[in-house]
């Protein structure tokens, strides 16, 4: 975003070589001169934030356009923002003529016909909306095109904002020291007669598009590290999961992977947990010298934090239990939830001493939050009807989970606190096989409430969403095939 | 038990009287009453059943109650099916088994990779979670049945204190009682042949 805006004021101080540029520092400068520097300098704020509103309103409205368009999977709009940034750095380095060009220009008589600020401010959202006179750089094109890929509003709305900032700079700059042959009218000169001064800055833009791209890329090339792979944790810049075929793999720092003498591993904290054979084996990450070693049958879920271990296991009598371990102090177990059937408690994720789990069931689907020490017990959120909500992690006080329903499945990170704001970082269409909504060969133009917006009917994904991580810059979340038979671990970078 | 009261509201007619079938109930209706036995006419003329909308039995222009999977079938309880064979489903549109654990078209339980069985996820019953996501208080009332597809098929009217239908359409009383309106409708498909 900060890569994005930079490039987006830069593109915009290129315009000032555009006709509209220069005669806005004109307009404003020259006409009123000293003796009404206060008009001026209200002209000049009336065009600043004209042309901030303008840039929402083209790269904002453009970035709702493509949240509304729906989500992107497993890197898609990331590759077309790739692709738009890399395509657009090359020609403003190359200084290549823009096409397609507009050729035209803020109507002339707003500024005899209307009050200098409140023309100036209509000038500086035209010119804010980027597309409403000349273009001067491809940058002007990618911005619009990132922002209508990434589907992020907020992004939309900061580069607009950045777009209109860098319209108005040279205005700011120039306009109020233009009267008399001033320092802004030297300036404005200079622009005139030095058209390099307008190339090198289409060369800064290539450069800011060309960072984006490489953040855009690394989000994408890293959308699937790990084929084969399930159930990710994450800590301390290490990643742990579960080979589909074989034993648990760890990711050092360094980026060397290793097989861990176990399964089910869980990082957490400074320490690495798996189990084998009916032992839970307690480990430091670096070295892997167990530390501790804990007898338990039936384990098929670890989480594990400095002062904690939880563990999810079956139950003699078909069901499953979730318990916590105190690893610091006194032997201590606790008993934290069970179900008579498998498959209700999800997986647990445990930060320092939070604990967070899912509890799905025909009534009612939440995520749960226990304070190992106090005891205390409390839902993070709820859904009783039309959603499920699974595969929790849980760190320094952000929640990543997924949201399932009819339509959609989502991967999102939002606080702890419900009601907050929360971003969607994947979404995919739901794995259900929809109908229509009405009978083939009847009236359906009343059947408003049925369809989704984001998908067809027929076949749903073919992949749905799994177990989940959460490290410090990046969410790991799981891609299952519908058979179970393939699974893949995407990063997302956040 | 028959309707309060079944009102026509604009758009109701304007579909009825548009369709082929409408027409031709129309003409043949206007025909028998020239000969001056609108009675007899009535007797043996197609029933207003003929302008269906969105699915087979459904007259007038409700939409469909939100279903999991598209078309509103319920089943006696106002559970989720689907329509296309009357599986039970989950609220995300997942056929299910008995315990509510989400099965593939052979109906073996679906797994995560490790073997663990996937979650369950809520059913709710259809007319009420439609009034929950409306914020209003929804219940199925009266029902008409009509042969469909070689089966009597129950038309479910979800009612509740509404002035509007799901669609936006002003609400119309259909089968509702006390006050209450249509605001979404669904079927039961009986095991009855017709």
């Amino acid at each position: 975003m900060i890569c994005a805006a930079i490039t987006a004021v830069v593109a915009g101080v290129t315009g000032a070589w555009s006709p509209c540029g220069f005669s806005m520092v004109e307009t404003i400068g020259s006409a009123l001169g000293e003796d009404r520097r206060g008009a001026t300098l209200a002209a000049s704020a009336t065009f600043a934030i004209g042309a901030m509103v303008g840039g929402v309103i083209t790269f904002g409205g453009l970035a709702v356009l493509g949240h509304m368009a729906g989500p992107g999977a497993g890197g898609v709009r990331a590759g077309l923002g790739v692709t738009i940034a890399v395509a657009a750095a090359i020609a403003d380095w190359r200084g290549v003529k823009i096409a397609p060009q507009i050729r035209r220009q803020v109507p002339e008589r707003w500024r005899w016909s209307t009050p200098l600020p409140l023309a100036c401010g209509l000038y500086g959202v035209l010119l804010g909306l980027a597309f409403t006179t000349f273009v001067l750089a491809f940058a002007v094109w990618a911005l619009a095109g990132i922002s209508f890929a990434a589907g992020d509003p907020l992004l939309g709305a900061v580069v607009g904002v950045a777009f209109g900032l860098g319209r108005a700079l040279p205005v700011l700059m120039m306009a109020p020291g233009f009267s008399g042959g001033g320092q802004g009218a030297r300036l404005l000169d200079g622009m005139a007669r030095e058209p390099r001064m307008w190339l090198g800055l289409r060369r800064l833009d290539a450069l800011g598009l060309s960072l984006c791209a490489v953040f855009l890329s690394g989000a994408s090339a890293t959308a699937a590290v790990l084929p084969q792979a399930s159930d990710p944790s994450a800590a301390g810049g290490r990643l742990a999961w579960q080979a589909l075929a074989g034993s648990a793999q760890l990711r050092l720092q360094g980026g060397r992977t290793i097989t861990l003498p176990g399964a089910d591993p869980a990082l957490g904290g400074t320490r690495i947990a798996w189990q084998r054979n009916g032992t839970i084996t307690v480990a430091d990450p670096t070295t892997l010298a167990p530390e501790i070693n804990i007898a338990a049958a039936g384990v098929n879920a670890l989480a594990i934090s400095d002062t904690w271990l939880a563990v999810r296991g079956l139950t003699p009598n078909g069901g499953e239990e979730l318990l916590a371990d105190a690893l610091t102090g006194p032997a201590h177990t606790r008993s934290i939830a069970s179900s008579p059937r498998i498959g209700e408690i999800g997986r647990p994720s445990l930060s320092g001493e939070s604990l967070l789990y899912s509890e799905n069931t025909p009534e009612s689907s939440r995520l749960e939050l226990v304070n190992l020490v106090t005891g205390t017990q409390r839902p993070l959120r709820i859904s009783r009807r039309g959603a499920q909500l699974a595969y929790p992690a849980l760190l320094d006080g952000r929640l990543l989970y997924e949201r399932l329903d009819r339509c959609s499945q989502q991967l999102r990170l939002g606080a702890m606190r419900p009601g907050g704001r929360e971003r969607v970082l994947l979404s995919l269409p739901s794995t259900a096989t929809r109908d229509p909504g009405y009978q083939r060969g009847y009236e359906h133009a009343y059947n408003s409430a049925s369809p989704c917006r984001n998908r067809h009917s027929g076949r749903g994904a073919q992949v749905r969403l799994g177990a989940t991580a959460l490290a410090g810059h990046t969410a790991f979340v799981t891609e299952v095939s519908s058979d179970a038979s393939h699974a893949r671990i995407l990063s997302l970078h956040l | 038990m028959p309707p309060e009261e079944r009102r026509e509201h604009f758009s109701d007619v304007v579909l009825r009287r548009s369709s082929r079938r409408g027409f031709l109930e129309w003409a043949g209706m206007a025909i028998v009453g020239l000969a001056g036995v609108g009675t007899a006419a009535r007797a043996v003329l197609p029933d207003e059943a003929d302008a269906y909308t969105n699915f087979c039995g459904h007259t007038y222009t409700t939409g469909n109650c939100p279903h999991p999977t598209g078309l509103p079938r319920v089943d006696r309880h106002d559970l989720p099916l689907r329509a296309a064979d009357g599986h039970p489903v989950d609220d995300l549109g997942r056929p299910i088994n008995a315990e509510g654990y989400p099965v593939d078209h052979a109906g073996a339980v679906l797994r995560e990779p490790d073997g663990e069985p996937l979650a369950p996820a809520p059913r709710s019953k259809v007319c009420r979670a439609a009034g929950e996501a409306h914020d209003l208080k929804l219940q199925i009332h009266g029902s008409w049945y009509r042969c469909s597809g070689g089966r009597v098929r129950r038309l479910m009217d979800c009612c509740g204190y509404t002035k509007v239908r799901i669609n936006g359409d002003a609400a119309l009383t259909g089968y509702c009682y006390g006050g209450r309106n249509v605001f979404c409708v669904q079927y039961y498909e009986t095991m009855v042949p017709c």
